[in-house]
């Protein structure tokens, strides 16, 4: 559209140089503090502390290998990713049968359920933690994955389900009707026909969830302890700690640890993430 | 209309059918997300209802003596409340319009066509995968007064170093900073969207009428963006009354109280201090005033969205 790509006329190709080079200063502003914290985690500590700081140095493994040992990282890696796998599968189980439910099964006071689970959106998670630490401590539930995955499911099934809706509502109804007339049940034509049609979809739409859970930290603060504390839990400890230690050596090799597995995830499905998303916002 | 006439050859079907097996088929898609609910989310605010009118028993670990408003009285009569209250307040007017503007304003620079286009649109989401809790950590060790990146150069054109964490304002501003910098992004990808869904005869019509850029951008593009606009504000609302974990990694409330939130302040409360209850009374009440502010923004919006 000429607002958008305007090139020739008045504003010209110089107009646009200046959007594009703006465009890009911009990009490279937002890159930059993910770009330093991972080039920082192979510092070694001499050089972590240095005025002008240094953008070329030996690398060194050293803090990755120091904490990857201590303070339990490894494990912590492992719950996490339980968690957030387990959170992805969850949801999009119960989230996109609750969209399938809500686009194309007529039932009497789906709708009405749908909008109060949509409204859950507007819950704090602070209201939700003081119960749920309760609960769970009543239940011995607490430092257990699965609590961690119940209590995720409080925003991912919202999340799943609203947008599987919209995306279930685009497909054709034929489909599932020709299904039904050759005699499949309700679940073969879901599991059978719908649910391998939109395998792109709902793997994007796991995928963010699994970010979702991946990166929490209210309720694994709250519903863990030892055996089942997430990354998120061991980077709030190490951030409390540079008050007195600056331990920035391993904030920067965990964080790094956290964070690129989800951009390499992200910038894999990174068209369907962004369709996804912007659907999500705009149609929810 | 269409619906009716498409249903059809189903429900011929499903009469064949005894009739509850096939409403509890039907219902059995929704109901586990139903029962989920009721006991992750229904059942839970209920509690927190109950333990907010009640004392709280460390013994038994759960809701004694029902006390009425007494919890209430308490927290609002608690000047650490409000002053909590206040800088969420704070943090929410300077982080929600510029973020919002800012999204939109990247959106339309990194969306100019050329061949690098696609890259930066998919280099826009990093941030957004970030873990909040790491971008907090992460740019406490940037804004750092002593060796942090950004001080050093803000110390190159004269500008520093800032104490950006020993000052009430600069900390504010600090939070604002980083969570606008994971924030961002999100809407970039919402605008983008949005600019690309725009009708191109509409700016074509413009141009023949002699439209310039500028009248173009507010007269046209702007009116027709408008509900998206207002939608994006009503999305970061949702997520931004949640702000927690960035104020914990990056200044945990200071200095002072300077950046403490009202989600950190009730974290603190509940398991700090371990009073539930008054914590029980505080998350109502930021419960009750996120529900009706949602409601009023969702209602602005429609109401905007008419104007336009």
């Amino acid at each position: 559209m000429a607002f958008m790509s305007r090139t020739p006329a008045r504003q010209g190709v110089a107009g646009n140089r200046v959007r594009i080079a703006a465009g890009i200063a911009v990009s490279v502003i937002f890159l930059f503090p993910v770009f330093w914290m991972v080039l920082t985690s192979f510092k070694h500590q001499v050089d972590i502390f240095t005025n002008p700081p240094k953008f070329l140095f030996s690398p060194t493994l050293e803090t990755y290998v120091e904490y990857m040992t201590r303070a339990d990282i490894n494990k912590r890696l492992a719950n996490t990713i339980i968690v957030a796998f387990g959170s992805g599968v969850f949801s999009l189980l119960v989230g996109a049968m609750a969209g399938y439910a809500l686009a194309r099964v007529r039932i009497k006071g789906a709708a009405t359920f749908g909008l109060l689970i949509l409204l859950s959106r507007g819950v704090p998670p602070i209201a939700l933690a003081v119960p749920m630490f309760l609960v769970a401590r009543k239940l011995g539930l607490t430092d257990k994955h699965i609590t961690l995955i119940l209590a995720y499911s409080t925003f991912l099934v919202p999340y799943v389900m609203w947008l599987m809706r919209s995306f279930f509502v685009s497909l054709p109804r034929e489909l599932e009707e020709s299904a039904m007339i050759d005699g499949c049940s309700r679940y073969g034509a879901f599991f059978k026909i719908i649910v391998p049609i939109s395998l792109p979809g709902l793997i994007s739409t796991m995928i963010f969830s699994m970010i979702l859970a991946w990166e929490e930290l209210l309720f694994a603060l709250v519903l863990t302890n030892r055996h089942a504390t997430t990354m998120p839990v061991a980077i709030a400890g190490i951030a409390g700690d540079t008050i007195n230690g600056a331990n920035w050596a391993a904030l920067t090799a965990v964080g790094t640890i956290t964070v690129v597995p989800v951009v390499i995830f992200a910038l894999l499905v990174q068209k369907w993430l962004i369709k996804g998303l912007a659907d999500g916002a705009t149609k929810g | 209309m269409s619906d009716v006439l498409a249903a059809s050859p189903g429900s011929a079907k499903t009469r064949r059918n005894p009739l509850t097996r096939d409403l509890l088929v039907r219902w059995s898609f929704m109901l586990p997300a139903i029962i989920l609910m009721v006991a992750l989310l229904a059942y839970p605010i209920f509690y927190t209802l109950d333990i907010s009118f009640s004392r709280f028993e460390i013994t038994s670990f759960g809701a004694g003596e029902w006390v009425g408003l007494e919890n209430y009285r308490e927290v609002i009569a608690d000047y650490r409340f409000w002053d909590s209250m206040k800088v969420t307040l704070i943090y929410l007017v300077f982080a929600l319009p510029i973020q919002v503007a800012l999204g939109f304003f990247i959106a339309y620079l990194i969306n100019a066509p050329w061949a690098g286009r696609g890259l930066l649109r998919a280099l826009f989401i990093i941030p957004m995968v970030v873990a909040p809790v790491v971008a907090g950590g992460m740019w406490r060790m940037i804004l750092d007064p002593l060796w942090g990146i950004l001080n050093y150069w803000l110390g190159l054109i004269g500008l520093g170093p800032l104490d950006w964490f020993g000052d009430a304002n600069l900390a504010m501003a600090a939070v604002i900073i980083i969570d606008t910098w994971r924030w961002t992004p999100f809407i970039v990808l919402i605008a983008t969207a949005a600019m690309l869904a725009l009708p191109k005869d509409v700016f074509e019509a413009a141009k023949i009428d002699g439209c310039n850029w500028w009248s173009t951008l507010w007269s046209v593009a702007v009116p027709l963006l408008v509900p998206v606009i207002a939608a994006t504000f009503v999305i970061r609302w949702l997520g931004a009354v949640k702000m927690f974990d960035i104020v914990l990694a990056a200044t945990y409330g200071g200095p002072g109280k300077a950046t403490g939130v009202v989600n950190l302040f009730i974290y603190e409360e509940a398991f700090r201090s371990l009073r539930f209850a008054e914590a029980a009374a505080m998350a109502v009440i930021v419960l009750v005033l996120t529900m009706v502010l949602t409601g009023i923004f969702l209602r602005g919006s429609r109401k905007l969205e008419e104007w336009f």
